[in-house]
């Protein structure tokens, strides 16, 4: 017989795992991420509302949780259970909208701290809410636990009616997912016309993975067909490998369905007597802890190298989409340095105004068109660096997360941080120029304007620009020239390095936002081996 | 009262190896193949007159006992349990259904359908006009989209298409109708009340039945179920008499098997079926009438079908007076969220309605309802019709332009102003005035001005004259600025499309800009270069005569001045200062005078090279790039016609009916 003593060290592991799943992210839409975030919340909800207060205090009441479909009877049963109406049955469907959870008074205090469902709101006073419930749409997003006691329940055992697990109100289905992680003993309720739904089949095949203590419980059943429909729903339950769960059978009674009314006594006895059995016999109690426990820890050991996967998948799909940025931009980059030494920059306008120079333009006028070319041929690198993105990005079903793709109103923008960083190029260079005409002993000093923009027109005219080094050689000594290229040029290629890097990293930004780290999987690896470690 | 049965039977249960495949299995399809020895007492209350047609059912089994399982239809469900599941999302292993799973089936817009004014179809089954015009333009449509979209999109409409046309062909006295929902919902029960015979197998064991059965109250409807594929030993006739025959002539009944029970075969049974059917009644009843599955699944992606949609609240035996009418408001509600319209005050909408089969009770209210139904014989095109509401719904994400799409003047004048920038027009027009004014200038100059401009070019390095010659095999053009300019363009031209056709818009732009870079080079060549000397104005002989007269009247008063003071003339100070004066300053005067009336032509020759630079570079690209987005965006405004024909629309008159979608005006032939 298995035991559960409590053990430091394994508390420790537990609660270290614990922070490693709920530090897990999946902020990358990819086809596995919605299904990873559920399974982190559902781990989530198990180790917070069950397994960690589980085996921190092993000696709290059993809490059975009640679920199945909606109308099958869950509150009726609870309510049958108890003795008097604690929980809300009805025709409409669903029902039960706020769980409600009976226990002995003097267990009370197990439930009104937070010690299990810490996520829920404990509220006292019922009747008010139930009504209010539904119609403040302000208290939808705080969910509440209803917390009843009845001294007909038999110390040490608590029951919880929850939600129906295939409810229209997707927030039901949550939260009766939630309840069931929480429970010692799983009540599973299903009725003579309901026992073959596919939706309650699911749950009941989770709780065999889980190795969770299971009950069925076959709800309105006409009396004519008992056996037979009993007969039925225990071999499909063989079939599926829970054949040893224990059954039991309430019939269809004219006082049980519809109205809300409670069920006679001896309906209900053989249920009501297993479970007080299992509350009070301490090995029969012991057991379906531990076994509920224990089939709770096995079960980390696929779920976490799942959420593992999950988050490697997400680190691997970040590094896709920055492979693509950073591809695009580096083969961008190299067509923009190939362009800039093929002398790109000085055609059109600016090669118009080169040829008229110095007899119908001004120095000033080259300058200008020289540095409006060069922020064109920049913003033309940068446009096309994006489009390769978002053609790569297309392909990527990562690339969906929001605030990765939807940036319409920053190309105005990029257009002016280029024609910045080219202005502040230019007014440098025109600097370098001034120093090097004021460090000139010559009678007559060469115009600063036309040194600079025949430095401006060497550096980014490429070989067809060869005059132009000539020239600046004439009027500033060979000497002089070749200096104030080189330091024009290391200026203009810092400058291009810069402009370009800094799309690059506004493109990433983003993505760098979302936080995907390789870390996660592997650390949620470690805490699992640790844990198995301890047990 | 009977007492508690509390079985609790620890049967032995072997650990099976393979559990995992086990658990994989849907429980339900297999079951049923389990021999059922007992018969079921249920609610089946019809006595045995079907007996010959259900021996029919059972030759699979072989037995004649009434307790047969169908076996022939579930043997194959144990094999295509596995891998089915997936669409619905629903066998994840999680325990909760999460909201998103099915969130897409709640996005799609509600599109009213359009119907009201059709009337109804006649017999041989022939779709009426506006439906017909309608089918031509789905199918137009699919036939012009088919290079621009993927199959997969187009493949519901091409269902549709196949649909329409295999009902066609096929009877129009005729109505399908299927009962579908959940499993012990009572559909059997209902179809056999109906039919007035036992004619379905009824019974507790969940689910009951396992293959489609049809009941079909005329003649001639062998084609129709023919096409459901249901086999002739599931074929029936309903229990004779006149006055049922004459109320429920023309319709076909089809008995489902379940959508909700594990067993995957019949819930594919169902998916196929109604898709082909004419009508739908939905049973559902107090227990289950709030499934997720129900509404998620089908009421929702079927909500455009209200029209051939019938809801009906069964077991209402099981509740009390009060709270039948509660459920039913609940049903009324659920449904209403659904997006489903209700038939009542005589609108066109869903029927619901609330009915025993068990007692009978609410029989005759469907019996006739479903009468006047089946004699409208509108069924089917209004189904059709609502298939191609979907299919449009659907496919209005492809086709629909949030804004008005197309080249607006502004775009092309700045594609061309952009073009203009990538040569130099600007540029080269500003060069030739100023070259014009320097001609202009030298000639009519006073020749000092110009012995002292010759030895400042001699003092200066000429740089500038240099590079003017041997630049023919150069890149002219600014290559970013025409990338840049077309890039513009087409992002301009396709804001607002769907994306298939923005993308495509894209690419025609950018094979149209293939060579445009080397077309503006050799263009620049062509129309940049001034052919000869600039041309003088006729004022300009006169222009330099009076220089010339000038310079000769400073010499003539210096020489004269000069012969005074060497005493070879009288002095006479007078005359020939005079003169020199008038020339001095009047050389620099007709200089001043000429650069004044040198500005007009000069400014008239640059503005004249910027333009032809200019117009040669957007005619260009008007060639080469406008052109074929305007026919890439005219392409797209055809195919937008024929989708607000689908949409039901009329092109002309107006596109209120379907939301959000606005009109195209400005797609356009180019400018010329």
């Amino acid at each position: 017989m298995v035991t559960l003593d409590v053990r430091p060290q394994l508390l420790d592991a537990l609660s270290a795992l614990r922070d490693r799943v709920a530090a897990a992210r999946f902020p990358l839409p990819l086809a596995g991420a919605p299904r990873a975030r559920a399974n982190r919340d559902e781990l989530l909800a198990q180790l917070d509302d069950y397994l960690v207060p589980r085996l921190r205090e092993p000696e709290a009441p059993l809490l059975a949780v009640i679920g199945g479909s909606t109308g099958a009877g869950k509150s009726t049963l609870v309510n049958s259970l108890v003795g008097r109406r604690v929980s809300e049955a009805g025709v409409l469907r669903p029902t039960t909208r706020t769980p409600v959870l009976v226990c002995h008074p003097e267990d009370h205090h197990w439930f009104s701290g937070m010690r299990v469902l810490p996520d829920l709101t404990r509220v006292w006073m019922p009747q008010q809410d139930v009504d209010d419930d539904p119609l403040l749409p302000g208290e939808e997003d705080m969910r509440v636990l209803r917390i009843e006691t009845a001294d007909t329940l038999p110390r040490g055992l608590a029951l919880l009616d929850a939600p129906d697990i295939d409810s229209l109100v997707a927030g039901n289905r949550v939260l009766a997912a939630e309840l069931m992680c929480a429970a010692d003993i799983w009540v599973m309720v299903t009725t003579a016309a309901r026992y073959a739904d596919a939706v309650p089949w699911h749950l009941l095949r989770t709780a065999k993975d889980h190795d969770a203590t299971l009950v069925t419980v076959l709800d309105r059943v006409p009396h004519q067909v008992v056996s037979e429909v009993s007969r039925q729903f225990g071999a499909l339950l063989a079939k599926a490998g829970l054949g040893d769960v224990p059954r039991f059978t309430v019939p269809e009674l004219p006082e049980s369905a519809w109205g809300g009314g409670l069920l006679p006594a001896t309906a209900v006895a053989p249920l009501r007597a297993w479970l007080a059995q299992q509350a009070q016999d301490p090995g029969a109690r012991h057991q379906v802890m531990a076994r509920t426990a224990y089939g709770a820890l096995d079960s980390l050991k696929s779920r976490m190298p799942e959420l593992a996967s999950a988050a490697a998948a997400q680190y691997a799909a970040a590094l896709r989409l920055t492979a693509a940025v950073d591809g695009a931009y580096d083969s961008e980059y190299t067509r923009l340095r190939g362009r800039l030494q093929a002398g790109a920059v000085l055609a059109g306008g600016a090669l118009k105004r080169w040829r008229s120079y110095p007899l119908d333009s001004s120095a000033g006028e080259l300058l200008d068109a020289l540095v409006e070319s060069l922020a064109a041929l920049l913003l033309c690198a940068v446009t096309a660096a994006d489009e390769r993105v978002d053609e790569a990005w297309r392909r990527e079903p990562a690339a969906g997360a929001p605030g990765l793709t939807d940036r319409d109103p920053t190309l105005e923008s990029a257009e002016h941080r280029i024609g910045m960083a080219v202005r502040r190029w230019r007014r440098v260079l025109e600097e370098y120029a001034e120093d090097e005409v004021r460090a000139l002993e010559k009678s007559v000093a060469p115009d600063p304007e036309a040194v600079a923009a025949l430095v401006a027109t060497a550096l980014l005219g490429g070989r067809r620009a060869r005059s132009a080094g000539e020239g600046l050689a004439e009027r500033i000594g060979a000497h002089g020239a070749l200096r104030l290229r080189d330091k024009g040029g290391r200026l203009l290629t810092d400058y291009l390095d810069k402009a370009l890097h800094d799309e690059r990293e506004r493109r990433l930004a983003p993505l760098d936002a979302l936080d995907v780290h390789p870390e996660p999987q592997a650390e949620l690896i470690a805490a699992l081996s640790v844990l198995q470690k301890e047990r | 009262m009977t007492a508690v049965t509390a079985v609790t039977d620890h049967t032995d249960h072997a650990d099976q190896p393979g559990d995992d495949d086990a658990r994989k299995k849907d429980p339900g399809g297999e079951i049923v193949r389990k021999e059922r020895s007992g018969r079921e007492a249920g609610h089946k209350e019809k006595g045995d007159s079907g007996r010959g047609a259900r021996e029919a059912t059972e030759a699979g089994s072989g037995g004649g006992t009434g307790s047969g399982s169908g076996s022939a239809d579930s043997v194959g469900s144990a094999d295509a349990v596995g891998s089915a599941d997936a669409p619905g999302g629903w066998d994840d292993g999680l325990i909760a259904r999460r909201v998103s799973a099915t969130a897409e089936g709640q996005a799609r817009p509600v599109q009213e359908t359009v119907m009201d004014n059709r009337p109804p179809a006649v017999a041989p089954l022939a779709y009426d006009g506006p439906l017909r015009s309608r089918l031509d333009a789905l199918r137009e449509l699919v036939g012009l989209s088919r290079t621009r979209l993927d199959s997969r999109t187009l493949a519901e409409a091409g269902q549709v298409l196949d649909e329409a046309a295999a009902r066609r062909r096929l009877s129009g006295q005729h109505t399908v109708v299927a009962i579908a929902g959940a499993t012990g919902s009572g559909k059997s029960q209902l179809f056999n009340a109906l039919a007035g015979v036992a004619i379905s197998e009824t019974g507790v064991r969940r689910p009951t039945t396992a293959a489609p059965i049809a009941c079909s109250w005329s003649d001639g409807a062998a084609g129709l179920i023919d096409r459901l594929g249901i086999p002739g030993r599931l074929r029936r006739r309903p229990l004779q008499s006149a006055e049922a025959e004459a109320q429920l002539r023309g319709l076909v009944l089809v008995d489902l098997p379940d959508h909700d029970s594990a067993a995957v075969q019949h819930r594919e049974h169902v998916d196929r079926i109604l898709a082909l059917v004419d009508a739908v009644i939905w049973v559902v009843d107090p227990e289950k009438y709030a499934d997720a599955v129900l509404h998620e699944r089908y009421l929702r992606p079927m909500a455009g079908h209200a029209e051939v949609t019938f809801v009906v609240l069964n077991q209402v035996d099981r509740l009390p007076r009060d709270a039948a009418d509660q459920v039913l408001d609940d049903l009324r509600r659920l449904l209403d969220e659904d997006g489903i319209a209700l038939g009542e005050y005589g609108e066109p909408g869903a029927t619901v309605l609330a009915l025993s089969a068990l007692t009978g009770d609410g029989i005759g209210e469907l019996r006739e309802v479903l009468g006047h139904f089946v004699a409208e014989r509108g069924a089917a095109a209004r189904r059709i019709s609502a298939d191609v509401d979907a299919a449009a719904v659907r496919l209005w994400p492809v086709y629909a332009n949030r804004r008005q799409a197309g080249l607006s003047e502004e775009a092309r004048d700045e594609f061309a102003d952009r073009l203009a920038d990538a040569v130099g027009a600007t540029a080269a027009g500003e060069a030739a005035e100023r070259a014009w004014r320097r001609n202009a200038n030298r000639a009519c100059g006073t020749p000092w001005l110009r012995l002292w401009r010759w030895y400042q070019d001699r003092r200066e390095p000429a740089t500038g004259r240099l590079s003017v010659r041997a630049y023919d095999d150069e890149e002219a053009t600014a290559r970013q600025r025409v990338e840049q300019a077309v890039r513009t363009v087409a992002e301009q031209a396709s804001d607002g499309l769907p994306a298939p056709w923005a993308q495509a818009v894209r690419e025609a732009a950018v094979r149209g800009s293939q060579g445009l870079c080397e077309a503006l080079d050799e263009l620049a060549v062509r129309a940049g270069t001034p052919v000869g000397r600039p041309p003088r104005p006729g004022w300009w002989p006169a222009a330099v005569l009076a220089q010339a007269a000038m310079t000769v009247l400073q010499v003539v008063g210096g020489l004269w001045l000069l012969a005074q003071i060497i005493g070879l003339m009288s002095p006479n100070l007078g005359v020939p200062v005079l003169l020199m004066v008038i020339g001095i300053v009047g050389g620099p005067g007709v200089e001043w005078a000429c650069r004044l009336a040198a500005n007009g032509p000069a400014r008239r020759y640059g503005a004249e090279a910027e333009r032809r630079l200019r117009e040669a570079a957007s005619g260009c690209g008007r060639a080469r790039v406008l052109d074929p987005v305007a026919g890439e965006l005219l392409r797209y405004r055809e195919v937008r016609e024929q989708f607000l024909r689908v949409s039901g629309v009329t092109g002309g008159t107006g596109v209120t009916g379907v939301t959000g979608v606005t009109g195209v005006t400005g797609v356009g032939a180019s400018a010329g």
